[in-house]
């Protein structure tokens, strides 16, 4: 029953459905019936503002209210289909056996066995990891070469011995061969002073044993620089914490100067393009000026309530001493709001005047009291439609205060385009002569063009066909 | 005409002799371009016009007696996109197939004034069939004003020294007398149609203002007689 009644109710069949048999069923029945429904169901705590419609529900679930009584649960229960009956499948293939088996390793020289597990399939081969064994050329001089280029101050032979023997037996590895160095026979030497008594012989040698007329390739250490390398680690190892302290209160100056340098030339640069402002045109000034007098209009208009009288373009008057072109003097100053710069070019251009035409005294004057005036009327467009808008208002209270009362004294004096109310000059116009004010849409905000353009040519089919022609 | 100008920067000095208050002087110009089609689109460049950017004095006078130089700068795929002329006649013929905005920058003679800024979009194509076709010269020229606001002594006499530039007849392609004549004609229609507008609108403006008046007196005898009766 209830479903039928729903049904009904969407078809707004109330009255027909009455009669037609199921009686109980008329549409306030439903209604009533419903209203039973939500009294009962309201809860008695209601949402306090601001509280989040999901918070709202967990609550009221808690005290088994009758709305979140079966709410579904977060985990699923049971189901068919478990985990149990998945079994993991990994790899298909046999297993492989591994046995415990003994190996030599060919890095080392001694042939020493010893045992290791294995897989089954790789036994009899080489040991992987002898492959990453890798030895180091190291040169070998004879007493010849040796008596004829490798003397160096401060070196002997025997010593030069020690240390290409060390060389060749920890691979260069500098550090071991710097622990392991005969300090108590020889001299106290750093690893610098070793790597470079070590690579002056190699790449002596090098250049010895190779062929003549041909360079050969040389590495160069430069014992010198990494000498200063470390020291300069070591210093900045051995920093005391006020050391540390210290330094970075000064990076943070730095950072601070760097900034208040910044900022100065910023502020140079916005005086500069001031004085540049300032001395290029007078007009800024007096543009200013002009709009500060507009803003003082706008609040003696909100002040006063009624409505103000507009005042058209104020141009700059140009006194500024210097060369100047008469088409600057053309151009709308930007006190000239985007709204007024639009409507201006689309009466210019129903008019069919140049937007920017020739600059001559007499044109230029003409030109902007032109322009002038249109700005005039359209403020004045905007007047009159406020005044408008209050009329209707005034006319509706009337209205409501004395029905059919309307004092006919009142309507002679606004005569049409009061009565046809909010778009009068569209139904007042005849199509083939058409108003600048017209065009001038003062109830359209933003831009708005098309939308105008629609109307334009909706409301005037003869302006369309003019456009075209002059295509 | 350097060692003249030098003479004269010592006769006035380094202000040039002073501004005068009140002086206004104007010196009109004319500035655009020509251009010809080739005919065809020539085979090494893919050139496909040749063209004129130029300033000229309006009347027949020489300017070079109060203006220094002329730059035109040009498109920067142009060879010395800057192209600086300091003698009359004032003009830069080059070839290309685009077009362009020329900046056109004139210098004075006199160190004081500053050098005053002119943009011409060049003109190369219309829809006239024989300048398409490459029978007629394209010529795309404006008429401007330069404003000498309070001019130095020195800008004075080099302003009211010019000579003719030819003794012949001077004259420019476009028709200006006639261009200022039909603006001049069009902007007063177009200005009594906005006062007509502006009258009507004003009449209106002041009906509604009456009779906003007359409701808001009717309303209020209305609220009060209300008043009265809810009272009783």
């Amino acid at each position: 029953m209830a479903t039928t009644s729903d049904v009904r109710d969407i078809l707004e069949l109330s009255g027909p459905s009455g009669q037609e048999g199921e009686g109980s069923t008329p549409r306030e029945n439903i209604m009533k019936t419903k209203k039973v429904k939500k009294l009962s169901d309201t809860p008695t705590f209601k949402r306090p503002e601001g509280m989040h419609r999901e918070v709202y529900a967990l609550l009221f679930s808690d005290n088994n209210s009758t709305y979140f009584r079966d709410a579904p649960p977060i985990i699923p229960s049971a189901s068919n289909q478990g985990y149990r009956t998945l079994k993991a499948k990994l790899g298909r293939s046999k297993v492989r056996p591994w046995k415990f088996m003994p190996f030599t390793n060919p890095a080392r020289k001694d042939g020493a066995i010893f045992n290791h597990w294995r897989r089954v399939a790789d036994e009899g081969k080489d040991y992987p990891f002898a492959r990453f064994n890798k030895s180091v050329q190291v040169p070998i001089y004879s007493e010849q070469e040796y008596q004829l280029h490798l003397h160096e101050e401060g070196w002997t032979r025997p010593e030069t011995d020690h240390l290409f023997g060390l060389c060749r037996k920890f691979d260069l590895r500098w550090f071991v061969i710097h622990d392991r160095y005969d300090h108590d026979q020889f001299k106290k030497r750093s690893i610098e002073d070793l790597k470079e008594r070590y690579y002056n012989i190699c790449s002596k040698l090098t250049k010895i044993r190779a062929p003549p007329g041909q360079e050969p390739k040389v590495y160069v250490f430069d014992a010198d620089h990494e000498r200063r390398r470390k020291e300069q680690l070591d210093r900045l190892f051995n920093r005391t914490p006020e050391q540390v302290k210290e330094e970075e209160y000064l990076n943070q100056e730095l950072k601070k100067i760097e900034m208040r340098k910044k900022e100065r030339e910023k502020k140079t640069q916005d005086l500069q393009k001031l004085i540049t402002a300032a001395d290029s045109s007078d007009a800024r000034r007096s543009e200013r000026k002009s709009t500060k007098k507009k803003l003082l209009t706008k609040e003696k208009r909100e002040s006063s309530g009624s409505v103000d009288i507009p005042t058209g373009i104020k141009f700059p008057d140009f006194k500024q001493a210097g060369v100047s072109l008469r088409s600057q003097r053309m151009k709308l100053p930007s006190s000239v709001g985007q709204k007024k710069v639009k409507a201006i070019e689309q009466l210019l251009e129903e008019l069919g005047i140049d937007l920017y035409p020739m600059p001559t005294e007499e044109i230029c004057r003409e030109f902007n009291e032109l322009r002038s005036d249109m700005v005039f009327l359209y403020d004045l467009k905007l007047a009159y439609a406020n005044c408008e808008f209050e009329l209707q208002t005034l006319r509706h209270r009337f209205e409501a205060l004395a029905p059919g009362k309307m004092p006919l004294t009142v309507l002679p004096t606004t005569a049409g385009p009061s009565t046809s109310g909010a778009a009068p000059a569209e139904s007042e116009e005849s199509p083939s002569r058409k108003k600048a004010s017209d065009i001038i849409d003062v109830v359209s905000t933003g831009p708005s063009t098309p939308q105008r353009k629609r109307r334009v040519s909706a409301a005037d089919p003869g302006s369309a066909i003019k456009k075209t022609k002059k295509l | 005409m350097l060692s003249m100008f030098k003479s004269k920067m010592a006769e006035y000095g380094p202000d040039s002799g002073g501004r005068t208050k009140g002086l206004m002087m104007v010196k009109p110009i004319v500035y655009g371009n020509t251009a010809r089609y080739f005919g065809k689109k020539r085979e090494e460049d893919g050139h496909t016009h040749s063209w004129s950017v130029y300033v000229k004095p309006f009347k027949n006078e020489d300017m070079s007696v109060f203006v220094k130089k002329i730059e035109f700068k040009l498109h920067e795929t142009y060879a010395n996109p800057v192209r600086v002329v300091t003698k009359p006649p004032y003009e830069i013929t080059e070839t290309g197939w685009g077009e362009f905005e020329v900046i056109i920058k004139i210098y004075f003679n006199d160190p004081n004034e500053r050098p005053v800024t002119l943009y011409h979009f060049l003109k190369l194509f219309q829809t006239d069939t024989n300048i398409m076709l490459g029978k007629k010269t394209l010529v795309s020229e404006h008429h401007e004003e330069l404003i000498f606001q309070d001019p130095t002594q020195m800008m004075q006499t080099m302003l009211n020294s010019t000579r003719q530039i030819t003794l012949g007849p001077w004259k420019h392609e476009t028709d200006f007398a006639e261009r200022e004549q039909k603006t001049l004609e069009k902007i007063g229609n177009a200005r009594k149609k906005i006062r007509l507008e502006i009258a009507d609108l004003k009449e209106r403006l002041k009906g509604n203002k009456q009779t906003i008046q007359m409701f808001k007196e009717e309303i209020r005898k209305l609220e009060e007689t209300e008043q009265v009766e809810t009272e009783t």
